[in-house]
């Protein structure tokens, strides 16, 4: 297909490079250094979107990331990404794109018919309408999106990688136009680590669409000649398609850097994109500006542009998007987009300048090429409906508030206006500065920095060429001094460019129109939301004040341009229908993103088997080989079961625990939490700590503790040893580890640093097997010949150093399943062959490994409880029924002990932990289910207390439950009912929390 | 009492599962090739031991008996250790050091007690951590992705003396330390070295990266 | 994300490397059995929460271990000192 407006002059493409694309199904071509916004202008497309609330035809608008209208969806399958900006997608071979908001078609539309009803929505309409009934809001809201075209994100899994990197460095040059260039030059030469990003695909901002001389050479040539310069510095990063879309506390800023999205399908294998996570010492902004559009009626109509824009993609990408120019202007700037028209050989029909005289330098040479220039006019309207046919222009009066002639009409098929240019301040916003409205650039400057960085060049409304070189290299010279680099003096000379003296400009934002704003054709301000100038009118009216508020009743900014392009004119419209200025009115506040950045690149490799470590034991290996289930416990991988060929979980669960019971199991216990303790005062200390005491424990004894937080609730439970005179190994459970190592340093070194006592994790250093069952000892007694195992030599809750198959070990005389156990802890290198040792040794007694189920189910049938699962943080060791743990004559007022004796932690009916036997033996209850006094009460039912661990015990033949219930240990031999949402219900007797050898016979043996 | 020999005891280090494993970006995943060129490589070290040394720093007495059995003197400066031929110390925090030493745990431990009085703690962490020496074109930029730590900061290590840190790595933790030969150590709990072996094959990839266990 | 002067490390690191520990400066009474259950609960959970200036504890978690404090600006997060435990600030006052 012919590219209708392609020029001769190439500009930054090559022509020669053909690249084939579609766009909704249609095959094009652009050339090599086309955007898919200047490769569809180059051929012709005036519609490629629809607007939100009205579905009207919109056509390219822009040139950068202000584009409104021109949003795609790229790409197709696993990689697509939906809301891209036409004007940002560098094109490629084989490119995809297709309007997101078209459905179901761009040129024929079924929501085009709600067009026609645009009258019937006015601002607010979704609170208005769509809120009630409430129940409806999904419906409405389905239907909302999907005609808003939100895009469609891809439902396989994304086959792109993405990278993050940490980088760090003393001066971040944001923007890499004339100012950010120069400025990134002046901090590279002090020796300071420099960053330079710029969104676009090579560095010079506006000066790629410049013509311009600039040290005697064109723009470009200077551009590249200084991005060379730039990499000759082996200290300077030069980032472009890099946008920086954050900045956060403490100069931490966040940058998309995108490395093979250009590349489409040729992309060779390797990150998609890249997240670089920046800690600035000192930040340079200079991120230009947007050119304002004017406000007219009828100004969404394709072929309706920002002058700056058109300027751009003439100059730059050798496309005329139009043959007859009419150019809306309030300033001398804008004039150069009828000059640069003027040389492509096509019309300019008029400039339309609503100031009365105009006489600047370029208004002059506009005047001198013979283009007509209607002074004292605006341009009040455009007509057509896919594209622009005609210009209805009419004199203004000076103050630019009405219509005072009669209305002539210009025919053409391209209107460009400009309204002067705001300052992109979003990053300073970001920070938290206020931005300030000045009134003689008419845009916001950069308030009061908050942070370590300044701006330089147009985003602190210093719009000339010259003044914002100088003040790029002043900023970078300065940012490099703070940072501590140089003296702070420029080095380099100022560049060499002819500074055009530009005639004030005027402030005008909604031009006139012969009719009332609000009975005139919409004068759109957010075009991607159907904002009009005179629904912010009737925001007003309805007694709307706060630009915050307005915001959001009229959804002014919502768009994915962010209001880019249309907030200042929406405030400037505001300020003017409250009768105050823009200064008084303010602006909204941007926040982050600056851009839309994809989920891929946030989560870089943090995915799929990187997404949490997970963490092994020593014998990790052995399970996995041995076919166990897994469970994660924190961030642990701990068997779950072994199931053997064919069998069902509860099969297995309830051959390892009769394994337990009836001869002997081993379990992997390495996970368990084990802080080293050593000083003068670490019994102390620990006493303390825990609920009981610790005073008198004797090297080679053990000792079970709970301990508190200060509100006097259970927070984490084990066994201490003591190891030998001040030397304590406290264990804790899996999941509590760090929480208690970080819970002993706080009240060690805030509140008590006079104790004498260090706490050191040796969680990962031990490796621990737990064999356990009446055949433990014999067991033991194979692969150990240096302790005693007699019992009265060594017995439950002693602990004894030794040998085990020839490794030096720790064996402890603990149980947390009833039976006679030893816990054989050897230095976690040892790990898998201490535990292959037992295996072995435990062959003539079939020993059983078994997972955390069957340890579960055990320590259930002896009414141990687990923290976190029995407690839940609300619970004190009375309401476990376990008062024994509390030393309460204890001299020391252990943490959490005074909150025993608080009215609530006392008071009747607090839940109570008790037994529940189901009615049915073989009824297991649902873990988490209420109990309940009557299960035929109306319903809200009147709640108990509910079941907080639940197992078939095959060494019963029976279920058995762990609850919590009111005032339940008081409640022995009742009948209680867990009803189950189906209607059905569970009926149980309270019984004894300890369900098995109640006496402890088995684990004393 | 019998003792089994000493040859029959098998141990495994932590990386051991990761005995000449490698991803590159032409064949990943392959066996080690010693043609490949690698951009990181990263080879776990066998040590004697490690310790962890709590005392106060203040105490000459300490410092001057951990310096005579140690033959390096203890390393006050935040962030640095003191090396040599066989024996390091890591500083890691104001009363807290990590020594690695091909003695044996326990004889060191013995020899330093013996050297000591009043409140000091030594702990063997050996079986709980593993030191991995990561050397290539590719480290400084795999570390920028592992850490937000400023490693392009440092003074170059000097024979007996470098930087050294605890500080993120990857989603878990590591003490990192850098070497005169411009190569980096980091020293990693066992129960995340198979995630972080996991991790430095994947954002190893794009250089290449080979893991070597001891 | 802050950036934190660890006064122990004695450099800036990066707020992952800590966790956060509350208020500073909160004694815990020496007799808690003496307190009414008003005394001790004003103890246990009630806290200044300024705006402003907030002098609280912080935890090198994955640095030194050591627990710090730090003197913060509520409104702005801007950092203005970190101390060590057992010291006093010397920045005080309430208004940012």
């Amino acid at each position: 297909m012919r590219q209708l407006n392609r020029l001769l002059a190439a500009g930054r493409t090559d022509q020669n490079k053909v690249l084939n694309f579609t766009f909704n199904g249609k095959d094009y071509q652009g050339v090599a250094g086309d955007t898919l916004a200047s490769a569809l202008l180059a051929n012709g497309i005036d519609v490629v979107g629809r607007s939100f609330k009205y579905a009207r035809p919109r056509g390219i608008f822009g040139h950068g990331p202000e584009e409104p209208n021109a949003i795609m969806q790229i790409g197709s399958g696993a990689s697509t990404i939906p809301n891209l900006k036409a004007t940002q997608v560098e094109l490629y071979e084989g490119l995809e794109a297709a309007s997101v908001n078209g459905w179901p078609s761009v040129n024929f539309d079924i929501m085009g018919l709600i067009g026609a009803f645009g009258r019937l929505m006015p601002p607010g309409f979704y609170y208005k309408t769509f809120m009630y009934p409430k129940k409806l809001w999904m419906t409405y809201e389905h239907f909302i999106r999907k005609a808003a075209g939100l895009g469609s994100s891809p439902v396989e899994s994304d086959p792109d990688s993405y990278e993050k990197l940490n980088q760090h460095c003393d001066v971040l040059v944001v923007g890499a136009g004339p100012a950010g260039l120069v400025a990134a030059r002046e901090a590279a030469r002090t020796g300071a680590r420099v960053i330079i990003a710029d969104e676009q695909s090579e560095f010079g901002g506006s000066l790629l669409a410049s013509t311009q001389l600039i040290d005697g050479l064109s723009a470009t040539q200077w551009v590249a000649d200084i991005t060379k310069e730039l990499g000759a510095f082996s200290n300077v990063q030069r980032l472009p398609r890099s946008t920086v879309f954050g900045y956060y506390d403490h100069n931490f800023l966040a940058i998309l850097e995108r490395r093979t999205d250009h590349l489409g399908i040729s992309a060779p294998s390797g990150p998609r994109q890249c997240m670089h996570r920046v800690r600035a010492a000192q930040v340079v902004l200079a991120t230009g500006a947007f050119e304002r559009p004017l406000v007219f009626a009828h100004n969404d109509i394709p072929g309706v542009m920002l002058a700056s824009s058109v300027s751009t993609y003439v100059n730059r990408y050798g496309v005329a998007p139009g043959n007859r120019l009419v150019l809306a202007v309030t300033n001398d700037n804008a004039y150069q987009t009828a000059i640069d028209w003027y040389h492509t050989g096509r019309t300019v029909v008029a400039v339309v300048d609503s100031r009365t005289a105009p006489n600047g330098v370029l208004v002059e040479q506009v005047r001198a090429l013979g283009i007509q220039i209607l002074e004292g006019h605006g341009l009040i309207e455009a007509v057509g409906s896919k594209r622009v046919r005609k210009a209805l222009v009419a004199p203004i009066n000076e103050a630019g508030s009405e219509v005072t002639g009669s209305v002539q009409s210009l025919v053409c098929d391209l209107i460009a206006s400009s309204g002067g240019w705001s300052a992109a301040i979003h990053l300073s916003s970001h920070t938290g500065a206020k931005p300030v409205w000045d009134a003689s650039v008419v845009s916001f400057r950069p308030g009061e920095s908050k942070q370590q960085e300044r701006s330089a060049g147009a985003c602190k409304g210093t719009f000339g060429v010259l003044d914002g070189l100088i003040e790029g290299a002043n900023a970078g010279a300065e940012a490099a001094k703070l940072a501590g680099f140089g003296e702070g003096q420029v080095q380099f000379p100022t560049p060499l460019i002819d500074q055009i003296i530009e005639q004030p400009q005027q402030a005008l934002f909604l031009v006139p129109h012969s009719k009332t704003t609000s009975r005139a054709p919409s004068q759109f301000v957010d075009f991607q939301l159907d904002v009009s100038a005179a629904g912010i009118e009737l925001a007003v009216l309805e007694g709307f004040e706060s630009v915050e508020h307005v915001k959001r009743y009229t959804a002014l900014g919502f768009g994915t341009d962010q209001g880019k392009l249309g907030n200042i004119n929406g405030m400037a419209i505001l300020a003017k229908a409250l009768g105050q200025g823009i200064a008084e009115t303010g602006t909204t506040i941007f926040r982050p993103s600056y851009t839309p950045t994809t989920f891929g690149a946030i989560a870089g490799r943090d995915i799929n088997h990187l997404f949490d470590p997970e963490r092994y034991t020593a014998m990790h290996r052995w399970h996995v080989d041995s076919g166990a289930e897994f469970e994660n416990v924190g961030q642990w991988k701990r068997p779950w079961y072994f199931p053997q060929v064919n069998e069902t979980m509860q099969q297995a669960v309830d051959r390892e625990g009769l394994a337990v019971r009836n001869s002997v199991g081993i379990l992997d216990a390495t996970t368990l939490g084990k802080i080293d303790i050593q000083g003068p005062d670490a019994a102390e200390f620990i006493t303390r700590m825990y609920t009981n005491s610790y005073l008198k424990l004797a090297p080679g004894k053990c000792r079970y503790g709970v301990m508190l937080k200060e509100d006097g609730m259970i927070f984490d439970d084990g066994v201490c040893a003591c190891l030998s005179e001040n030397h304590y190994l406290m264990f804790t459970t899996t999941g509590g580890a760090a929480g208690v190592l970080s819970w002993l340093e706080l009240w060690q070194q805030t509140e008590w640093p006079e104790l004498q006592v260090y706490f050191t994790s040796v969680t990962d250093h031990w490796a621990t097997a737990t064999v356990t069952g009446p055949n433990a000892r014999k067991v033991i007694a194979k692969v150990c010949q240096d302790i005693d195992l007699a019992s009265e030599s060594f017995g439950f809750m002693d602990w004894r150093e030794g040998t085990v198959s020839g490794v030096a070990a720790r064996v402890f005389r603990i149980s947390f399943t009833g039976e006679l156990s030893y816990e054989v802890n050897v230095p976690a290198h040892y790990g898998r062959y201490i535990w292959e040792q037992l295996i072995e040794a435990g062959a003539e007694f079939n020993i059983t490994p078994y997972g955390t189920e069957t340890m579960h189910v055990l320590r259930a049938e002896k009414g141990f409880i687990i923290v976190g699962q029995d407690t839940d943080g609300s619970m004190t060791p009375a309401d476990m029924n376990m008062d024994w743990v509390v030393g309460k004559n204890k001299a020391f007022s252990f943490i959490g002990k005074r909150s025993l004796e608080r009215s609530d932690s006392v008071r009747e009916n607090r839940k109570q932990l008790v037994g529940l036997k189901t009615l049915d033996p073989s009824a297991v209850l649902p873990e988490g289910a209420q109990v309940v006094n009557d299960p035929n009460q109306p319903i809200p039912m009147s709640m108990q207390g509910h079941v907080t661990s639940s197992y078939y015990s095959a060494s019963l033949g029976h279920s058995i439950a762990l609850a919590v219930i009111k005032g339940g240990l008081s409640r022995m031999g009742d009948t209680i009912h867990c009803p189950a949402a189906d209607g059905s219900s569970i009926a149980a007797e309270i019984v004894s929390s300890v369900f098995y050898d109640p006496t402890g016979a088995r684990q004393n043996d | 009492m019998t003792k089994l020999d000493a040859q029959d005891v098998i141990l495994e280090s932590p990386l051991h599962y990761f005995s000449k494993i490698s991803s590159h970006p032409v064949s990943s995943n392959q066996l080690f090739n010693g043609d490949l060129e690698f951009g990181v490589v990263a080879k776990e070290i066998r040590l004697g031991c490690q310790l962890n040394l709590r005392g106060d720093a203040s105490d000459e007495h300490f410092v001057t008996g951990a310096e005579s059995v140690l033959g390096i003197a203890l390393p006050t400066v935040p962030g640095t250790y003191q090396y040599n031929s066989d024996t390091a110390v890591y500083w890691l925090g104001p009363n807290e050091w990590l020594i690695t030493s091909a003695t044996d745990a326990l004889e060191l431990e013995a020899l330093l007690r013996s050297k000591f009085e009043g409140h000091i703690a030594i702990i063997d962490v050996s079986g709980g951590q593993t030191l991995v020496n990561l050397r290539g074109h590719g480290v400084l930029t795999l570390l920028k992705k592992a850490s937000v730590y400023d490693f392009y900061s440092w003074s170059d290590a000097v024979p007996g003396a470098g930087r050294c840190v605890q500080t993120t790595f990857a989603k878990a933790t590591a003490i990192v330390a850098n070497r005169t030969d411009g190569s980096f150590d980091i020293i990693i709990r066992r129960s995340f070295s198979d995630y972080i072996a996991q991790w430095l094959l994947d954002a190893g990839q794009e250089y290449g990266c080979r893991i070597e266990s001891c | 994300m802050l950036l934190i002067y660890c006064p122990n490390c004695l450099e800036y690191r990066e707020e992952e490397e800590f966790s956060y520990g509350g208020e500073a400066h909160i004694a815990r009474p020496l007799n808690p059995e003496t307190l009414s259950d008003a005394q001790w609960a004003d103890y246990l959970f009630f806290r200044t929460n300024p705006r402003g200036i907030h002098h609280e504890m912080w935890y090198h978690a994955t640095g030194c271990r050591r627990y710090f404090n730090a003197t913060r600006n509520t409104v702005t997060y801007e950092i203005l000192e970190t101390y060590q435990v057992g010291t006093q600030p010397q920045i005080t006052g309430t208004e940012a």
